[in-house]
């Protein structure tokens, strides 16, 4: 994982979305802390460096909020409708010592034996939830697919994980598969299973209860 | 016929507003690539059927395709040459109705560029300005 980036936050005393727009114009980013039975605080960060250390790949930062230093995590992002911009972050207070669960991304590696065979490869989860230390959180899971053959499938069981982290998710789930495509539908095949006219719920006991 | 439901509660709908934003089906879930409508409008089972056809012609049987919209809503329309009145018609057809910022289609288990080629094909199918995304796999 990254080193823990060192960002500051300014304490925010006035809340609600008609504030949270006027703070996004001045570029920043509203964020919420809370964690360790503390109340939460919301607080504002200068939206470009925080973007650019996420693209870092950070998620662990050192932040002062005017004067009071803590360690954070980012549990969660907002995004705006069109998934563009980030628009609000929640942040979780963290001891370097201790373990966290969390969601990280599957990066899939090498091309699958079955797919070289005419299959599809369709991947089903890009995540995984793990536990592990706050300090060893890997950026990505690397999951081989070398092996996989046709009508075959991995399971999150089936991941070897990095030392330290733990599975959370559902061993059985399912992460990946290569199957062999069924054949498109024409139109005509789409249409001849589509009803001619729905069925009417309300109209079948109407005529029931006549 | 083209999309419609099986089973409804009711045949006539009213029409409704489309205001605000998507804030869901607002992400790629399935597939690896998306399309995303930019404005608010109702796209028909023709419409969406349409799309289908284009992006599968286009794939030839390489990739999936996930349709991420479906027509629940049903709209009536008059015949022509018909006094007003006389109640509600009868109905014209079954539409989608999409917000800025759904996702219309996905596709995946395919490279980039021909996926890219596929959604731009479909794109020339919808009534509304769309644009092209990627699954997010990362924060940020």
């Amino acid at each position: 994982m990254a080193d823990r980036a060192k960002i500051k936050a300014e304490i925010r005393t006035s809340l609600g979305s008609r504030h949270a727009a006027a703070i996004r114009r001045q570029g920043k980013l509203p964020a919420v802390v809370y964690g360790h039975k503390e109340a939460p605080v919301a607080v504002a960060l200068d939206t470009h460096e925080f973007i650019e250390h996420l693209h870092h790949g950070n998620r662990l930062f050192d932040v002062d909020m005017d004067g009071a230093k803590a360690t954070l995590l980012v549990k969660d992002l907002q995004y705006d409708h069109l998934g563009k911009n980030v628009i609000h972050a929640d942040m979780v207070r963290v001891d370097l010592k201790e373990k966290v669960t969390l969601t990280v991304s599957v990066e899939l590696r090498g091309m699958a034996k079955g797919a070289a065979e005419g299959g599809i490869l369709d991947q089903h989860l890009d995540h995984l939830e793990v536990e592990c230390l706050v300090t060893e959180i890997p950026d990505v899971i690397g999951v081989s697919i070398k092996e996989l053959g046709l009508d075959e499938a991995i399971h999150a069981g089936d991941v070897t994980l990095p030392a330290g982290v733990t599975l959370v998710t559902d061993p059985e789930a399912l992460l990946v598969t290569c199957h062999v495509l069924a054949a498109a539908k024409t139109t005509e095949e789409m249409e001849a299973e589509a009803p001619t006219a729905p069925e009417v719920i309300t109209q079948r006991a109407e005529e029931e209860t006549e | 016929m083209a999309l419609m439901p099986k089973r409804v509660k009711y045949r006539k709908q009213q029409r409704g507003k489309m205001k605000g934003n998507a804030t869901r089906s607002n992400f790629v879930a399935f597939g690896e690539y998306g399309l995303q409508t930019l404005e608010s409008h109702w796209i028909t089972g023709r419409q969406i059927e349409a799309g289908r056809v284009a992006a599968t012609h286009h794939l030839r049987r390489e990739g999936k395709v996930h349709i991420r919209i479906f027509p629940h809503h049903s709209y009536t329309a008059k015949p022509l040459e018909t006094r007003m009145g006389k109640g509600k018609a009868e109905i014209a057809g079954w539409v989608a109705r999409v917000k800025p910022g759904n996702i219309l289609y996905e596709i995946g288990g395919v490279p980039e560029e021909i996926a890219k080629a596929a959604l731009v094909r479909v794109a020339h199918k919808m009534p509304v300005r769309c644009r092209l995304v990627t699954r997010r796999h990362a924060l940020g």
